[in-house]
Order: C-alpha cells, then structure tokens, then sequence
C-alpha cells in the first residue's frame, strides 16, 4: 500500500505541469459543459413508478389523464363574477390556456367549454343546453342573468364556479409528452408560460388569477431554487473569512476554495455529458460538494502548513501532505460517495438523480482535492512571516487540545458516555414518533406564505373541491356500468368511504347515476336511487360523458374520487387503510377496488415507498461505512468508535425531525444518508492518526491528544465550515431547503463534536487496558 | 399436496360462509357517522318524538331535534316515507319495501320487500293503528287492514285522466288481460297521500290530484288546468293547497269550484307544504327554495331571489332560498323549530 501511494506521489509530483495542464483542460472542457447544463423537472421523477399504487395509475393513466392537472381560478375583486369585463377576461384565460403546448385540448374545462351543460326538468322532460350559449354577448346584462341561473341549474357551483360566486375555474391536464417536439414536456418553460400569458396578461386590479397544479408548483421550486445562487456567493464569501483565519495565507485560502469550485464545475459538466439536468429538487447538491472540498481542502492546507512551520520546504511539505492524506482523505469521500449511493435503492426517479449527482460530485473532489490541490500548493512559497504567525498559536491550542484529551480520562469518558446513552435513550424514543409524509397544508416544497400556497388555500376555502383527492381504481369487467349489482357495490362503498375521517366529500359514476336518474323523474329527490331495471340504467348513464373522469370507454374502470380535507400522512393512512378494509367487503373476482391516482394516491405511494425505504437506506449506509472503516482500520474497535456516535446522531436527527415536525419526505429521507457519509470524515480524519499510535501500545489520551494537535484544528474547522455552507439554506424561499438545511447543519455540528466527544470516550472503553 | 387441496377447499369453503354472512348483514343497515348528512326524504313526528326516513335504510330518532340516533333497520334500501300512529312507526321505500316498529323504533320487522317489481312506495298514511295505505311509482297502491301484517294490492283506475279510463274500458271488453296489462303500465305515479277532517287528498304524476270519502276505496278526480307533476297536496288553515313541478302552487277557490294559481316565481319543483301555526305555512322545494305563505320568513336565505327579476310573487307569499341551495324534501315543526329533510341531511330553518 505504502508502495503504491509512494509511487502515485513520485509520478505526480515529477510531472507537475503536465497533472496541472490536463486538469486545466480538463476544467475548460467540463466548464462549457456545465454552461449548457439546464435546469429539468418532471412529474414522473417524483414518484415511486414501481409502487403498486402507481402501476395501476399508469395503467388508467390514458383514460383519466391522471394526477398532472392545473388549476386556474380567475377571481373578480369586487365579490362577483357576472360582469362583462370578468367574462371576457374568463374567455381569454380559458383560450390562452388552450393554445399553450403541453396541454391536453380535449380536456380543457371551464364555463366556456362545450361540455359545460345544464339540464333542467321541464313538464314532460328534460330541457338543457351549453351554460354560456353560442350568442352569448357579455356586454348584455340579461345574458350575463341567463348565465347565472344555467350555472346554478347545471350544479357546477363549488366546482367550476367558486361557493360565493367571485371566481370561476379553468382546469386543464397535461400531456406527458410536448406534442410539438414528442420530447418530454418541459415543466418548467410550462410553468414559465403560464406566469407570463395567464397571470402576467390578465391579472390586475379587477381581476386576480390563481394558478395551482404540479407544474405551476414546481416552477415556483424553481424560480425559488435560482435564489441558491446567492446563498451560493454568501457561502464562499463566508467560508473565504473562515479559511483565512484559519490558513493566515492568501495563497492558501485561494487554492482550496479554487479547487473545490473546480470540483463544482466538473460536477455540473459531468451532469450535462450524461446527460442529465439539474432538478431544482437536487440543486443543493453542488453547495454541498463544494462545502465537502472546502473540507477536505482544509487538511490539507494544514498539513502542509504544520510541515513547513515544522521546518519542511513547500514542496516537501506538499508530498508528505499528499501522502499521509491521500489514504483517510480517499477513504473518507469514498464512504461519502457510497453513502450517497446508497440512496440509489430508493425506487424514486429524483432520489436516484440525487444519488447520482452527488456521489459524482463527491467523486471529483477526489482527484481536485487530494491531487490538485497538493500539486498546486506545491508552487507557492510560505516566507518566515508565515512560520512567525503560527509560532505562538501552537502553544495557545496545546492548552486547548489537552483540554479536549481529558474526554479520553475515564471520569470525563464515562461521563460523557453516560450523557450519550441518555441522549440516545431519549432520542430513540422521540424518533419512533416521527410522521412520515407532508405535515402541513399545501405544497410542501414551499413555505406557506409564498403565492403557490396562498393561490392553493384561496381555491380550497372559496370553491367545494380540494386539490387533495385521490381516485380508488373501481376494476370490472366491460359494461359492467349496467350492472346494478356493481353499481351499488361501488355506491356502497363511497358512502363507507366519505363516512371516512378526513374524506370531505366523494363523486364516482355510480353517485352521479342516482342525481340522473332524479332527474330523469322530474328531478323528485325520492327517486335519487339506482335503478334496477337495466335499460334505466343504461338512460342514466348514458347521460355521463367518458370526458367527466368517471369511466373508461366500455365502463370497465370507473374511479370513486375521494376528496381529502388534507395530505397529511395521517389522513392518507386512516384512509388508505378505510380503503384496504371495506373494499373487501365488495370485491369479487370480476369487481377490484385499486389503489390509487389522483395526487393524494401519488402521495400515498411515496409516502408508503419513502418509509418503505427508510430502513434498508440506513441499513446499506451504516453497512458501507462500517466495510470501509474494518478495511481501513482492520480493527473492530476503531470501528466501532467511529461508527457508534454516528449511529446516535442519526437518530438524534430524527428526534430533531418528530420535534420540528419536518416529515419524512422525498427530500427529507436523503438527508440522514447524506449526514452519515459527510460526518463519518472526521472520526475517519481522527481514527487514522490514532489508531496507529493506539497499535503501537500508546495510551488512549496521549495518542488522542496527538491526533488532535495533528488533525484537531482542520477537524473542528472542517465541521463549522459545512455548517456554515448548509446553514444559509435556512433563508430559502423554498420550504424543503429550509428543512434540509437545519438538518444538515445539526447533523454536520453534532457529527463533529461526535467525533471530538464521544469517540474518544468510547476508545477508552474499548482500549481500557492502554491507560497510564 | 393432499393436505394442500383440503386446505385450498377450507379457505373456499370459510369464504363461502363470510359472504353469505356478509350478504345477510347487507340487509341491516349500516351504520353511519354521517347519516345525519345524507339524502333524507320524510319525517314524522309523535310524543316529543321526531323520526326522519332516508337514503340506504337510514331511520333516525330524535328527542329533542338537536341529536339523532341512527336505528338498525333491516332494510338498506331508500325510504320515501314515514308514518307514526302511538307507538307504531311505518317506513316505506324503494323495492317496494315496508318496514315497521310497534315499540318506537326499538326493534323493527320487515312487512313487505318485493324488489323484483322495481317500483318503489312513495308515501304511507296510517289511518290508526291497523288500518293504513301505502302509494308508490306507477299507480302502486298498497292497504292493510291488521297493522301492516298483510299488504294488500288494491287498482284504481279511475285515478286515471278520463281519456284514459275511457281508453282502457274499451280493451277491457275485448281483453281483461291486455287491459290488467295496460293498466299497469299506464298508471300514473301517486306521490303523496294527506288526510283532513276524514277527506283523503292524492297528488300525482302528470296534474294528478284526486280526493277520496270513504279512506280511498274510491276516488274522484279533481280537474284542474295544469298538466305537470304534484307532489304535495294539503288541507291547512282552512285551505286547500297543491304543489309541484317547476314551482307550480295551487289553491282551491270553493266558491268557484276550481283551482287559481299562485305566482310563486320559482322554476325549482316544491317537494312540500308545510304547516306551521296558525295560517303560515311553507312551501320547500328543490335548489334549496323556501317559499313562506303570510309572511314567515326563513332566514338562512342568501337573498330574495327570484327566477324572474320581473316577476312578482303573489300576496303575502316570500320566496328565499337557503345558502347551500340543498333539495329541501320536507319539513316540519318541531320543539319550536322548523326541522327540513334535505338532499345534505337535516337542516333547521330559522324563522326571523
């Protein structure tokens, strides 16, 4: 091994220009790479395609168009919507809306549509037409009398007409494919256009337009997500401060910040030539790989600077730097690569790319960080002024650093291992408790405040639906919407289910069948029953257009929509659970009740995949990391000290995330494999230069407090650096940055004092026989 | 593999039983949180008692009009209607079903489910305890003579427009089977049954309204110039009322031996007429319209719509309609409210 890593070191640092040139190339190339990298969002990433509440939702997917729908409330500020200045304006929203690419035009929906019927009983029969007839003149105060009463007849008040009659609603599906280009359909330019054709073009003192769905959502994340550019400058800035201090050289606070943006660029080319983009859900990614080389960056910096203050020329130092880092340093970004990897056994398209994009970032940071940077720093010179600096500072940290050694005492270490086991103890039991899924109302990506929110909460309150519905896939054979039998299995079963807690209201074929058939029976409420007789039956739904969402072609699917008066993860198990329970007092073999679609079911299925997930992720991490140290170390002991607290700060965490109520999301599951694979760094940094001094027969304290004046100060840096970095995250505008950010920051602070703490502590437990 | 099969057979056989277990609890109803909230259809009212019949066999008992308690009922078809008279409750419904309680709603027995006709009983009038009808859909005509022990079908075509009678008197001389037939075919639905001062009122299908001395053995039809449904006929405050499609109400001038029409300007159905004290009385119908008769207003209204602006409602009749513009099927006083069955479940009316 010595060999192999004195040979790396010979044929390096021989060929000094030649590594910097290729990697300068290299950076040129990467770097206009990176400039065509784009920004890249998609429904179908964010949800677990192989769950089994998926599979049947892309299996009726091309019937019911599905999950990915938008809504747009166009709202008069005077209170009510029969003006003429309103209706123009609904007629434009509704055919701006209709020409934008991405959208499904057959399914275009609002006052104005065609489909948009009522019928009203007249002596001997029905009487109907379209709500807005063709003549329709809204400058005409008795057209605009005409439209209310048939919007009142054709009982679309609370759904396309809000409950008091100030807005009116346009919605739409989307296509998953841009008919113009067959090419997955851009979200974001989508969302884009609907900002600027839609709210942009007609929202003003009059008038205020509501936007919500997936894709108006995700446009908002990434709208939100540019803000990280900022956060972006004020971490370097921060940590530029940080560095200084800590190198008291220019030269060496340069070199480390330059190779990690290095890292930065490689990473985001290496995205655009694989072919990827940059999913805003993701674009934390490149802070924190820069955050990691600054990191790593950081020891070497010292190692070279405490060899040349011991004496050594810059390139002597640079080698030996080299050499004693290469080993932990590699050791420690693999774990951090294989921790990211990890993630990979999460069947959810975004956590994938996370995975991806993060473990190749990591990745990189091995060869600017561990070979540049040495090489780099190899041709600078450190004059006396330098070693004058340090001079006095050594003295000052020993005092500190013995302090510190006294965790390795025995009173101090069972102390401090006592505090730990009640942590855990009580962190353990906190954690049982944490909720998965979304907690709060809205979209969780955002903050509550923000415009998507705000549009969303406006619709809920102001109109009878709710955006969180989910469909239970009613399953039969073909023209089985004759059949009385299924048709009441199906009535049946909807009442079970709006008698649901948390089920606001349900609309399926079989519920609208009964209002026809009162219909066709002079609208005489007595008679909103199913009918037995097939042929009347067949009258009623004959009246129910497949466009409605309530059945298929040959009326074999038909969904039961189950509006939700929330998406948290309680009320989708109580009622995904209600589901499971009553269906199998109606199933029979030709008549299936599947989950599910419709947003809610979409995050029923994440929310079973995401917790589904949770402990094989944490399983293959901490199996990694364990693998790596044993092979590192090749000592149980070591191991066990490096790992243990890192097995206490993870659940910590989750305590931290019961306590906050910060569910356990998409967004939020990669964060405590993330945690782990960064924080097991320092115990790593620590544990290398120990454990060979503990071999040696060395007692605990003396080799701890070696390792501390060797790697003490980079280790402590190192942890309030990456705080630092992840620590801005807090003031996004995006609510899951947020989230993720005070998890990583108290993840990366408490990992380290883990490792500063605790993990002396337990080596002097395990090594007891060493003591003086 | 032997065990294999007998294993297999075992669970087919344990599953036999859970469905027919489940199939014989179908006919219970089921007992719903919010039956309170669905489509409720009539009401009756004895001894400080409120009892309200609906959608999937849901009968609910109320005290005090505030709470109700949903019974278990061995029917989960839809009932129309509810009677009381003493003790007795009688409720009636689709599948032709009747059901009744001698003890209050306690426990209750089934007297009548003949699904197969695919008619449903649309109103039941107990005259006392063991003399009663029950009307329905196509001229469905039901009398029991021993408390509802024994449902009797009685025709009566003479509740038939005469064009029609008379068309039919001419089968019946070729063919009484062809003509039985017709009849059936052809009858009218009958919607709703109401008694005064021993004198029977019938409103029906199609300007059926009809009235009867002798407990409805027979019946004369009442002419009258409007061809649209009834629903509701009412003999209240000294007045005879009829009401039904497409607002359409009807009051009967004696004098003139006639019926004059009241402008009630509404195009919503009126499902009920309902007496209050004294001379008020309501008139509640589909899209949530409450139309009050001298001048009790119900609150709750979202203004004094009108489906004419320039349409004015006759005398001392106001026209509301209620916020959630929910069917109101009936309603009636009770502990000093006025109690509406509605499409929504229970609603009560507020008087200003």
């Amino acid at each position: 091994m010595t060999n192999i890593i004195t040979l790396c070191e010979q044929g390096i640092f021989k060929n000094r220009f030649i590594v910097v040139a290729l990697f300068i190339l290299a950076t040129f190339f990467l770097g206009y790479q990176a400039s065509q990298l784009k920004l890249d969002a998609g429904f179908e990433k964010n949800i677990p395609l192989n769950h089994e509440y998926m599979q049947n939702y892309m299996k009726h997917r091309s019937d019911f168009g599905g999950a990915n729908n938008i809504l747009v409330s166009v709202c008069d500020t005077s209170g009510n919507i029969y003006n003429k200045n309103f209706f123009d304006t609904l007629k434009n929203v509704h055919d701006q809306l209709f020409f934008i690419d991405g959208v499904d035009r057959s399914l275009v929906v609002s006052l104005f549509s065609a489909s948009t019927r009522f019928t009203e009983i007249v002596e001997g029969g029905f009487s109907g037409g379209p709500v807005i007839p063709a003549n329709f003149d809204s400058s005409n105060p008795n057209a605009l009398k005409l439209v209310s009463e048939n919007v009142e007849k054709a009982g679309i008040v609370g759904r396309q007409v809000s409950d008091d009659f100030s807005c009116a609603m346009v919605t739409a599906q989307l296509l998953e494919l841009d008919p113009e280009t067959g090419e997955p359909l851009n979200t974001l330019e989508f969302a884009a256009k609907l900002e600027d054709q839609l709210r942009g073009q007609y929202e003003n003192d009059r008038i205020t337009v509501h936007i919500i769905g997936f894709a108006k959502m995700i446009g908002d994340v990434a709208n939100g997500a540019k803000d990280v550019v900022l956060f972006f400058a004020i971490a370097i800035a921060i940590t530029a401060v940080m560095v200084y201090l800590f190198s008291k050289s220019l030269m060496l606070t340069f070199l480390p910040l330059l190779c990690s943006i290095v890292a930065v660029v490689w990473q985001l080319g290496l995205l655009t030539v694989m072919g990827f983009g940059l999913d805003p859900m993701s674009i934390l990614v490149p802070f924190l790989v820069f955050a990691i080389g600054v990191s790593h960056g950081v020891q070497m910096i010292n190692a070279v600077g405490k060899r040349v203050v011991g004496g050594a020329s810059v390139l002597q130092a640079a080698k030996l730097a080299f050499t004693s880092l290469l080993i932990p340093g590699g050791i420690a970004l693999l774990s951090d690569t294989v921790g990211f990897m990890t993630l990979l056994v999460i069947d959810i398209g975004i956590i994938r790319e996370l995975a991806i994009t993060a473990s190749v970032g990591v990745a990189v940071i091995i060869l600017t960080n561990l070979i540049l940077l040495p090489v780099l720093m190899s041709f600078i010179k450190l004059d006396d002024k330098y070693i004058e600096r340090f001079a006095g500072k050594e003295q000052r940290s020993d005092k500190f650093w013995n302090a510190c050694a006294q965790c390795a005492s025995p009173k101090t270490a069972a102390a401090i291992l006592s505090v730990t086991v009640v942590l855990f103890v009580l962190g353990f039991i906190q954690s049982t408790e944490m909720k998965i899924g979304d907690l709060h109302a809205g979209a969780p990506a955002l903050h509550e405040d923000s415009r998507y929110n705000q549009d969303t909460f406006l619709i809920t309150d102001r109109y009878a639906i709710s955006v969180d519905y989910m469909s239970v896939l009613v399953e039969a054979t073909p023209e089985s919407c004759t059949s009385y039998e299924v048709m009441n299995a199906i009535d049946e079963f909807q009442w079970r289910m709006v008698n649901v807690e948390g089920v606001q209201s349900a609309v399926s074929l079989a519920s609208v069948a009964k209002q026809v058939n009162a219909g066709y029976n002079e609208g005489n409420p007595k008679w909103r029953v199913l009918p037995r007789n097939q042929q009347t039956m067949v009258q009623a739904i004959s009246r129910v257009p497949t466009s409605s969402g309530l059945l298929n072609q040959d009326c074999s699917v038909m969904p039961v929509i189950l509006f939700m008066e929330d998406h948290k993860a309680e009320t989708i198990n109580r009622v995904v659970d209600a589901v499971k329970q009553y269906r199998q007092e109606f199933e029979s073999d030709d008549l299936k009740f599947q989950l599910a679609s419709g947003p809610v079911g979409v995050m029923a299925a994440t929310n079973e995949a995401v917790e589904a997930a949770q402990t094989p992720m944490l399983f293959y991490v901490f199996g990694a990391v364990i693998l790596l140290c044993l092979l590192s170390f090749r000592s149980l002991r070591s191991t066990l000290s490096v790992v243990i607290p890192l097995y206490v700060v993870s659940i910590l965490a989750q305590a931290l995330m019961t306590f906050l109520e910060i569910g356990l999301t998409v967004s939020t599951l990669p964060v405590i494999a993330l945690g782990v694979g960064i924080g097991v760094d320092y115990g790593i940094y620590i544990l290398s230069t120990m454990s060979d001094k503990l071999k040696e027969g060395m007692p605990v304290q003396e080799a701890y407090l070696i390792a501390l004046k060797e790697r003490g100060s980079a280790v402590l840096f190192t942890g309030i650096t990456l705080a630092i970095g992840v620590s801005t995250w807090v003031f996004s505008s995006l609510k899951f940055q947020m989230d993720m950010g005070i998890l990583l920051t108290f993840m990366f602070i408490v990992n380290m004092l883990g490792a500063v703490v605790v993990l002396p502590a337990l080596a002097r437990m395990f090594w007891y026989k060493q003591c003086k | 593999m032997q065990w294999y099969m007998n294993t297999k057979k075992l669970i087919r056989y344990v599953a036999g039983i859970t469905l027919l277990a489940t199939q014989a609890q179908a006919a219970t109803s089921w007992q719903a949180k919010l039956a309170t909230e669905s489509l409720l259809l009539d009401m009756s009212t004895f001894d400080n008692h409120l009892v309200v019949v609906g959608e999937r066999g849901h009968v609910l008992l109320s005290e005090d009009g505030d709470t109700f308690e949903q019974l278990s009922v061995p029917t989960v078809a839809t009932l129309t209607a509810v009677d009381t008279v003493g003790d007795d409750i009688w409720a009636v419904g689709h599948d032709t079903t009747i059901i009744h309680s001698a003890d209050r709603g306690q426990t209750w027995q089934q007297q009548l489910f003949l699904p197969e006709l695919e008619k449903p009983l649309l109103d039941v009038l107990f005259f006392d305890s063991q003399h009663g009808i029950a009307i329905g859909a196509y001229g469905i005509f039901y009398r029991t003579q021993d408390g509802g022990q024994n449902w009797t079908v009685e025709k009566h075509p003479t509740l038939l427009h005469p064009d029609d009678q008379a068309y039919l008197e001419d089968i019946r001389q070729e063919d009484e089977a062809f003509y039985q037939t017709e009849l059936d075919s052809i009858m009218p639905h009958l919607n709703r049954v109401s008694l005064h001062d021993g004198m029977l009122y019938l409103a029906g299908e199609a300007g059926l309204l009809a009235k009867s001395e002798d407990m409805g053995q027979s019946w004369q039809r009442m002419e009258i110039d409007y061809m649209g449904s009834f629903f509701d006929i009412v003999f209240d405050g000294g007045r005879l009322l009829a009401t039904g499609l497409r607002g359409h109400l009807f009051e009967y001038v004696e004098e003139l031996q006639s019926w004059a029409e009241l402008d009630t300007c509404s195009l919503a159905s009126f499902n009920s007429i309902v007496p209050l004290d004294g001379d008020n009385a309501l008139v509640v119908g589909n899209n949530g319209y409450v139309l009050s008769i001298n001048g009790t207003v119900m609150s709750q209204e979202r203004a004094n719509i009108s489906a004419n602006e320039n349409c004015v409602t006759g005398q001392q009749l106001v026209l509301s309609q209620t916020e959630d513009s929910q069917a109101i099927i009936n309603a009636t006083l009770f502990n000093d409210k006025v109690i509406a069955v509605t499409a929504a479940g229970i609603q009560v009316l507020t008087q200003d």
